[in-house]
């Protein structure tokens, strides 16, 4: 009989804000522990929340081998792996009097804007062991700040954010960037309805569409993409990964829960325009012949399932003005999009910025982008920039239809 | 036997779950497990801050309570801050569901229900990739405070879910088809149910035709009114948005005209479903709450703490996705109430429109969306072709204005997957519904 076992512990500590003033500390510690039995085609699993004890857990998940679950035993083998970030980014004793004195500044700097939201620090532990000899354990953390910022008067549930999440503060930075971004949210501005150059990060262009990579889809033919596997069906400049790679992705483990590992820890999706991966399990590469891809989840009691992390566009230019010199729309705020089944993508946008040569220049009024999929990952794919504006980010651009709501 | 300090208020709510889980993809088990848990959220306030933990050790709260005391300032004056003023201390055991638990039916009789439905699910060959599951859950609340409250209570849902990719050519769809309930035999009878929603998709793969992209009237079933009313108003009657900005009080000033005056949209933790909450997480009873009435802003959504900053009454909406997380302002169950139309009178006047009979998904701010999933044209006064529409989208306030038609029946629904997301609290279970709803004009995509 083989096994894995694996430990997760979380540790956070959580402020919130309310008319940009700290009114609440909340702390976390979680861990939880699992273990995965194989036999006879079938898996058993077992899980606990707190320490585990493993002898325990082992015998839990024996026993659950009766229900019968088919799942193929291919666990990876001997591998021993560590990449470790654990120190602290600010001392929890400083996170309040630092946060205050950030907020004081920002409301100082913003007093148009009410913010009220979350200031987060986390930090994880994840290991994975099985019986084949692979030890791997990843810790990550992460700061993040995720403030809501209503522009006093609107009667809006929101209007923009003020995101950063990095692993480290730079209060000036975040500040000197957001500036800009309020300068820009009070002069507004308009575009007439056409094609343009549309910004967003990965999810808000393409996230209506991970479904179709999913592996148990594309062999059902419902996918957009049944049948291309290994074939340049998108420009030549879109290379999709899942970002686990612990230089970028703070808090992500590098290892997914089957402790599957990739070279470079970006698992890869499109490359250079060909489907190149699918989202799989171990299970489904080996039900249907797909290559494994290594982003696996689970649930700590459960059997491995689908998992993605963080989307990674490889970059195509070094700044936004590179990106897309001249005109184009940068999309802050777009929710409710969706696709019909042929592809045909269309989105409201609730908040964007008018860019000229890759500084935003003003606030646009409320607007529907919309495109096919075929042509965005296409011939209407631009180019993708890293930490422009901010450090950390990942936008894509795709030429879209773009009109007024 | 836990004891409270003087000086401070404090709260420990504690919750005893169990879920099942048990999925089958394309007629091979994938999933199954009962998992049990106990939590514990544990609140101190000294008047200025809050101090929060979350613990899974239940063996040892009166610690975790006494390092959050040493966290905070002791306050002589805090029986007098307004919004310890303003906690309701409530004693009382509600047991709905001692009798019926889903935690007493063995997990094999969960499996051959669910095994019963599969059949189902692959008699038509457009359907490449079957999935069901079965899920439930069962959850014991207690919780305690400093000023007395005492309450327990138990909550619970089940329901059954599929959903079935479909090919055939150059045709593509995802269909899902879903019931959720409070009680086990509320998941039992229901081939045919599951056989006439699986055939008129199967439909809807073969004949939808894409729609043409406009302005047109658009009617909503009970199930895209409910998400309507959720997402376009129930959010912004969340009142911790209105905290941080002065200026929404006059913006959102109650009696203000909001909506046609056909309209009333409620909110009640009271009504048996997923959204049913007899006390919210701070352990205020729940109550029927009219957000709007009759057209006009009647209402809003609290917890103790925008109450006392509104200076407004409770209404029991500060909840908690799980003992990881404090209570925010939330929705229980949000419906529109009925109007005097049966459905073939609302749909005669329109000449071309839409009817929006399920959806994918909505979402709401200054605008809103509806992502259609199964959506017919509406030709003179007849329900027509099905159409593929990507979303609906308005101004909430311009669309609220637009309603002119309701159906008498409303129907309330209850789901077991998905579920209400708030910044990072994500997946509450809500209940919504309403009548059919006529807009006379939404921006179709």
């Amino acid at each position: 009989m083989k096994k894995e076992f694996l430990k997760q512990t979380e540790h956070s500590v959580t402020l919130n804000v309310t008319a940009g003033k700290i009114d609440s500390f909340r702390e976390l510690e979680k861990t939880t522990g699992t273990v995965r039995v194989y036999d006879n085609g079938c898996i058993g699993v077992a899980g606990c929340l707190g320490e585990p004890d493993e002898e325990e857990l082992t015998a839990k998940a024996v026993e659950a081998l009766a229900f019968g679950i088919p799942y193929p035993c291919r666990l990876d083998g001997h591998l021993v792996l560590e990449d470790l970030h654990e120190e602290e980014i600010i001392k929890v004793p400083d996170f309040i009097p630092m946060m205050t004195a950030f907020l004081d500044r920002l409301c100082e700097m913003c007093p148009k804007f009410a913010f009220s939201n979350k200031i987060n620090l986390s930090y994880n532990r994840s290991e994975y062991r099985n019986s084949e000899g692979r030890h791997l354990v990843s810790s990550g953390r992460l700061f993040s700040i995720e403030l809501i910022a209503q522009n006093r008067g609107s009667g809006n549930l929101f209007d923009t954010f003020l995101v950063w999440q990095g692993n480290h503060f730079d209060e000036e930075t975040v500040l000197s960037n957001f500036k800009k971004h309020y300068d820009a949210f009070y002069t507004p501005v308009e575009l007439e309805p056409g094609r343009y150059p549309v910004i967003a990060d990965v999810s808000g262009l393409f996230g209506s569409f991970f479904p179709h990579f999913i592996g148990d889809m594309y062999v059902s033919g419902a996918s957009l993409l049944s049948g291309k596997l290994g074939q340049k069906i998108f420009s030549d400049k879109l290379s999709l990964r899942d970002d686990m790679n612990p230089s970028s992705a703070y808090i992500v483990s590098f290892f997914d829960a089957e402790g599957y590992t990739v070279p470079d820890y970006r698992p890869t999706l499109i490359e250079n325009g060909v489907l190149k991966g699918l989202f799989t399990t171990k299970k489904t590469a080996t039900q249907y012949g797909l290559p494994d891809l290594g982003t696996a989840s689970a649930a700590y009691d459960g059997v491995p399932g689908i998992g993605f992390h963080r989307f990674w566009l490889d970059p195509t230019a070094k700044s936004l003005k590179e990106l897309v010199p001249g005109k184009a729309v940068y999309v802050v705020v777009a929710s409710g999009g969706d696709a019909t089944p042929d592809g045909h993508f269309a989105t409201p946008v609730q908040m964007a910025f008018l860019m000229e040569d890759g500084q935003p220049v003003g606030r646009l009024p409320a607007l529907t982008v919309s495109g096919d999929f075929g042509d965005m990952f296409g011939a209407d794919y631009i180019g993708a920039v890293h930490n422009d504006p901010q450090e950390n980010d990942i936008l894509g651009a795709v030429y879209m239809d773009v009109e007024k709501d | 036997m836990i004891t409270f300090r003087d000086g401070f208020y404090a709260d420990i709510r504690t919750e005893d779950r169990s879920r099942t889980i048990i999925s089958y993809k394309a007629g091979i088990l994938e999933e199954m497990r009962t998992r049990v848990e106990q939590q514990a959220f544990l609140r101190v306030y000294d008047g200025r801050l809050w101090y929060y933990a979350s613990v899974t050790d239940l063996k040892h709260l009166q610690e975790t309570l006494n390092g959050l005391y040493a966290a905070a300032t002791a306050n002589p004056a805090i029986q007098e801050d307004p919004m310890v003023k303003r906690f309701e201390a409530n004693r009382d055991t509600v047991r709905s569901f001692e009798t019926c638990s889903v935690r007493d039916i063995p997990l094999n009789k969960k499996q051959d229900l669910l095994l019963s439905y599969l059949p189902l699910l692959s008699g038509d060959p457009c359907i490449t990739m079957p999935q069901a599951v079965y899920l439930d859950r069962n959850s014991r609340f207690s919780f305690r405070s400093s000023l007395g409250a005492d309450i327990s209570y138990d909550y619970q849902t089940c329901g059954i879910a599929v959903s079935c990719d479909m090919a055939e050519g150059e045709k593509k769809f995802s269909g899902h088809w879903q019931k959720g309930g409070t009680r086990f035999d509320d998941l039992t009878n229901l081939e045919e149910e599951i056989r006439g929603a699986i055939a008129e998709q199967t439909s809807f793969l073969r004949q939808s035709v894409p729609v043409e992209p406009g302005k047109y009237p658009v009617v909503l079933s009970p199930e895209a009114a409910g998400v309507f009313a959720h997402e376009s108003f129930g959010h912004k009657s969340e009142s911790d948005f209105m905290l941080s900005d002065e200026s929404m009080k006059n913006e959102w000033e109650l009696g203000k005209t909001v909506a046609s005056p056909i309209l009333s949209i409620v909110d009640s933790g009271e009504i048996p479903g997923c959204g049913f909450v007899p006390y919210d997480d701070e352990g205020t009873r729940a109550r029927k709450n009219y957000l709007i009435k009759n057209g006009i802003l009647a209402g809003r959504l609290h917890s103790t703490q925008t109450a006392a900053a509104l200076d407004e009454g409770l209404t029991g909406n500060a909840r908690a996705i799980d003992c990881t997380f404090e209570p925010i302002v939330r929705m229980t169950t949000t419906y529109i109430e009925g109007g005097d139309l049966d459905f073939d009178r609302l749909i005669a006047p329109i000449k071309k429109g839409y009817f929006i009979k399920t959806i994918k998904h909505g979402s709401g701010m200054s605008t809103f969306t509806i992502a259609p999933s199964l959506a017919y044209e509406i030709i003179d006064g007849k329900l027509g072709r099905p159409v593929q529409i990507s979303v609906l989208t308005g101004s909430v306030f311009e669309t609220l204005g637009l309603i002119d038609g309701l159906t008498k029946d409303v129907v309330m629904l209850s789901f077991v997957t998905g579920g209400c997301g708030k910044m990072e609290q994500m997946g509450l279970p809500v209940g919504f519904g309403g009548p059919y709803v006529r807009v006379s004009s939404m921006n179709v995509q």
